[in-house]
């Protein structure tokens, strides 16, 4: 319960980060994608579960405020999380690169995805060029900035949920 | 004791259930658009006072930024400026001949009339896309203010966009540059129709799409494009952008270049809402 209050609300953060601050500070007109970060770094962290929350917060925030048709958000981010809940076997605390890993195939999966339901759907046909010219500069910013949010969500976990002390000897009164 | 009666259900199957949702999420939200609409509502009125405040704070970071980066660009941009002057003045002379030429034509046209006859309301941009594949972008006023969707959106003295939704308190604009943007133009000096689409791929290059111009009209490079009078929710006479590189198609039937939009669309911050919406049912029924 209380990870979940925690996760809307660094997802509220997130999104309003996205779209006020980073439209502001692109590099060279590409901006990361921070909910894609946070979607995977909870289906990575917490399993597919988690991750399958954050992704319909996160959707149907963007489809219900930015979106035309609802759903179509909620469809790529659920997917994005529920894949990434699967190399929750993976999870190892002090390992970065993994996860970063995970970042960088999440937030190609979105491009893709996004591709295919907003372009390729309009006869945009050009695969090729927005692999180079978006997909792939947007993944190398995300995974940047994905190191940030990853370590402020370990922070948090750490903060919510304090590793419990394991005994040792048979008459720790402690247990 | 506490005993754990805790139903898991297999995440799959929620996975599923999700689809499923979306999809009938989907079609509802496309049949019945227009009762979806206090839900949005909801949901951005609760967002858009975060993003108003946060807004002016990445603005002014921007501000910032740049303030660097042009610090150290300034240096050889002044060295190739000089150059250009020079260049310029020369231009400029020729210039003020096509000017008078040109405002002639807006005599003609009664563009300047039109222009300060539409009412108009200032809106602040308070948030930008959500990602790097659309050119949307929400305004502080809505339909408190008087704004309704299909409404064009205009900055300096070019078109930036229409608005494409109108909640209580903000409203979407969706970019003549956004991928899925089409309008109907006109070139002024030959009055020949053309359709001007947004196109992601040309984004970088700071032009758009002009295509469907009538194959034996000569158009010369920097010839005015404005909205045209057949367009069905664009107001006629707002200038879009400059036309160049205008080839003819394999078809020969029909010509394609670029067109140079007047509005700098990476700066905007303060936009006006022409508060008149094209009707295009009046039209029809009076033509009935």
């Amino acid at each position: 319960m209380k990870r979940c209050i925690s996760l809307i609300f660094l997802i509220l953060v997130c999104f309003v980060l996205q779209t006020s601050v980073f439209t502001h500070i692109r590099l060279s007109n590409i901006m990361p994608n921070l909910l894609v970060i946070l979607v995977s770094a909870s289906g990575f962290m917490y399993g597919r579960k988690y991750g399958m929350f954050v992704g319909v917060i996160c959707g149907g925030l963007i489809d219900l405020i930015y979106g035309e048709i609802i759903g179509v958000s909620i469809f790529i981010y659920v997917i994005i999380g529920y894949i990434n809940g699967f190399a929750n076997k993976l999870y190892y605390k002090d390992d970065l690169s993994i996860p970063l890993f995970a970042v960088a195939v999440s937030d190609l999966l979105y491009g893709m995805l996004y591709y295919i339901c907003h372009f390729l759907l309009r006869s945009r046909f050009d695969i090729l060029f927005y692999i180079i010219h978006i997909m792939i500069p947007e993944m190398i910013y995300t995974v940047a900035v994905g190191i940030v949010i990853y370590k402020i969500l370990q922070w948090l976990e750490d903060r919510l949920y304090p590793q419990q002390e394991v005994p040792l000897a048979k008459g720790d009164k402690s247990y | 004791m506490r005993k754990k009666t805790k139903i898991t259900i297999d995440p799959k199957y929620v996975l599923v259930v999700i689809l499923i949702l979306c999809l009938v999420l989907g079609v509802v939200s496309y049949r019945f658009a227009d009762k979806m609409q206090p839900v949005r509502s909801v949901a951005g009125s609760l967002i858009t006072p975060m993003q108003k405040g946060i807004n002016s704070i990445g603005s002014n970071l921007a501000k910032q930024l740049d303030y660097l980066t042009t610090m150290r660009k300034t240096v050889d941009e002044n060295k190739k400026l000089k150059e250009e002057i020079a260049e310029l003045s020369a231009e400029n002379k020729l210039l003020q001949q096509d000017k008078y030429e040109l405002e002639n034509f807006r005599k003609l046209y009664d563009l300047d009339e039109q222009y300060a006859g539409y009412p108009k309301v200032a809106a602040r941009v308070i948030s930008g896309d959500r990602n790097n594949w659309n050119k949307e972008f929400v305004i502080d006023k809505g339909t408190e203010d008087g704004i309704r969707k299909n409404m064009n959106v205009m900055a300096g003295d070019g078109l930036v966009g229409i608005v494409i939704e109108a909640n209580k308190s903000y409203a979407k604009v969706r970019s003549i540059i956004d991928d899925n943007s089409n309008i109907y133009g006109t070139v002024l000096k030959h009055s020949e129709n053309c359709i001007i689409t947004g196109n992601l791929k040309l984004m970088s290059d700071g032009v758009i799409e002009v295509t469907g111009i009538k194959g034996d009209v000569k158009i010369e490079d920097g010839a005015e494009v404005v909205t045209s009078q057949i367009s069905e929710k664009y107001l006629p006479g707002i200038l879009i952008g400059y036309v160049r590189d205008i080839k003819k198609d394999s078809s020969n039937i029909t010509q394609t270049g670029y067109l140079s939009p007047v509005v700098d669309f990476s700066s905007l911050s303060m936009v006006f809402v022409i508060t008149k919406v094209k009707d295009s049912a009046e039209l029809e029924e009076m033509l009935k």
